[in-house]
């Protein structure tokens, strides 16, 4: 169950690949085991145990091995998170069309249902793996890892994890990401950032996306800006539109200054 | 919350008990966590499990947030906006208040 919104997480989620370079199928994963049913005589007292660990800790160790992962590659791996809606497919599009031309891309998409975003991403030059969730509202470092698994990712420079449309869950769940994007479109609100501040606290770059259509919205960019400002000010605020272009070559520009330095020899695959 | 069961049946398992009397969480205030809903969360996953019935119990962490500028840590009173009382740059360095732990546990 998701620490927040009370979802299932025990359903099995589904890769499907689409990609000329990875043509593995994954297995669901397999529900988890049943807690042992030990018999044993009673305690005599009550017992008081200190355990400390985090609730996360399983998910956390996940991410650690995905990090390591991308750090042994040279890989910049980013989280997109948003609303749905907010425009993150159609960033990445453009994306792995103009920087995907120069910087080898592959990308981990996840949603509830279908296999759309993956068709609208799917280029004969970058993997795809599709994640669908289930019920579940958020990606978490395992899926991810199955993603992983699935796209041949040893030549890829950038990996784009774009988690499912939702503001809220994806805040705790680390994927083993160097960056988290966060996306604010101009078809939202300008106090988004105050009113959904988790996951805007733990960006590293916020995205105004669609400012080609934020004049005739009446969207005020500055008051979005300064309100991301109060909450994120330790976050890069880039203003793109996908659609006109504007901006976009700001945020490649970004992603050049955070790619790591290429590894010479492919470390061998996990 | 299931995995906190998880944790908390391991340790049944471990120890041998039959039953959980008490489970203690420790959630930071920004840890993002409504813990009316920890509560419900609980009460839902424990069914027919030895931690059925067992008291949860919630420690809360305030917020503790550090100023670069100051060098120094204020409390985070003002949800997820840190205004520094000294010099009232806007901060995001969380020293404490994102934990969210299993943190003791009482067998029966």
């Amino acid at each position: 169950m998701c620490l927040e919104c009370g979802c299932s997480q025990s359903v099995p989620f589904g890769v499907k690949v689409l990609s000329v370079i990875a043509p593995r199928l994954l297995q669901p994963r397999p529900s988890a085991p049943a807690a042992p049913a030990t018999v044993a005589p009673p305690a005599t007292a009550p017992q008081s145990l200190e355990v400390h660990t985090s609730l996360l800790a399983k998910n956390d160790a996940a991410a650690e091995r995905n990090r390591s992962f991308f750090r042994q590659h040279g890989q910049l791996a980013l989280n997109l998170v948003s609303s749905p809606g907010a425009g993150k497919t159609t960033l990445l599009a453009r994306t792995v069309d103009e920087f995907g031309r120069t910087e080898r891309c592959a990308v981990i998409v996840g949603d509830l249902e279908t296999d759309n975003d993956a068709r609208r991403l799917h280029r004969p030059h970058v993997p795809v793996a599709q994640i669908t969730t289930g019920t579940a509202c958020h990606l978490d470092a395992e899926m991810v890892a199955r993603g992983m698994a699935a796209l041949d990712l040893a030549a890829a420079r950038v990996v784009f994890i774009e988690n499912v449309g939702n503001l809220v869950c994806p805040a705790s769940f680390d994927l083993g990401e160097a960056v988290r994007v966060v996306l604010l479109s101009a078809t939202e609100g300008e106090d988004k950032p105050l009113k959904y501040p988790p996951i805007f606290k733990s960006a590293h770059v916020v995205l105004l996306t669609k400012i080609d259509v934020a004049g005739v919205l009446g969207f005020d960019c500055a008051a979005a800006a300064d309100n991301i400002r109060r909450v994120a000010p330790q976050a890069r605020l880039l203003q793109v539109s996908a659609r006109s272009g504007e901006g976009m070559e700001e945020w490649y520009q970004f992603l050049r200054s955070h790619l790591p330095p290429a590894v010479a020899v492919a470390a061998p695959t996990r | 919350m299931e995995s906190a069961l998880a944790l908390v049946q391991r340790q049944v398992a471990d120890h041998h008990a039959q039953r959980v009397g008490r489970v203690v969480l420790r959630v930071g205030a920004l840890a993002g966590v409504e813990v009316e809903s920890l509560r419900f969360a609980f009460d839902v996953v424990s069914r027919g499990t030895p931690a059925e019935g067992a008291t949860l119990e919630i420690e809360s962490v305030p917020a503790l947030v550090f100023c670069p500028t100051c060098q120094r840590e204020f409390p985070g009173t003002d949800g997820f906006i840190f205004a520094c009382p000294g010099c009232g740059d806007f901060c995001s360095e969380i020293r404490q208040g994102r934990e969210l732990e299993l943190s003791r546990i009482e067998l029966l």
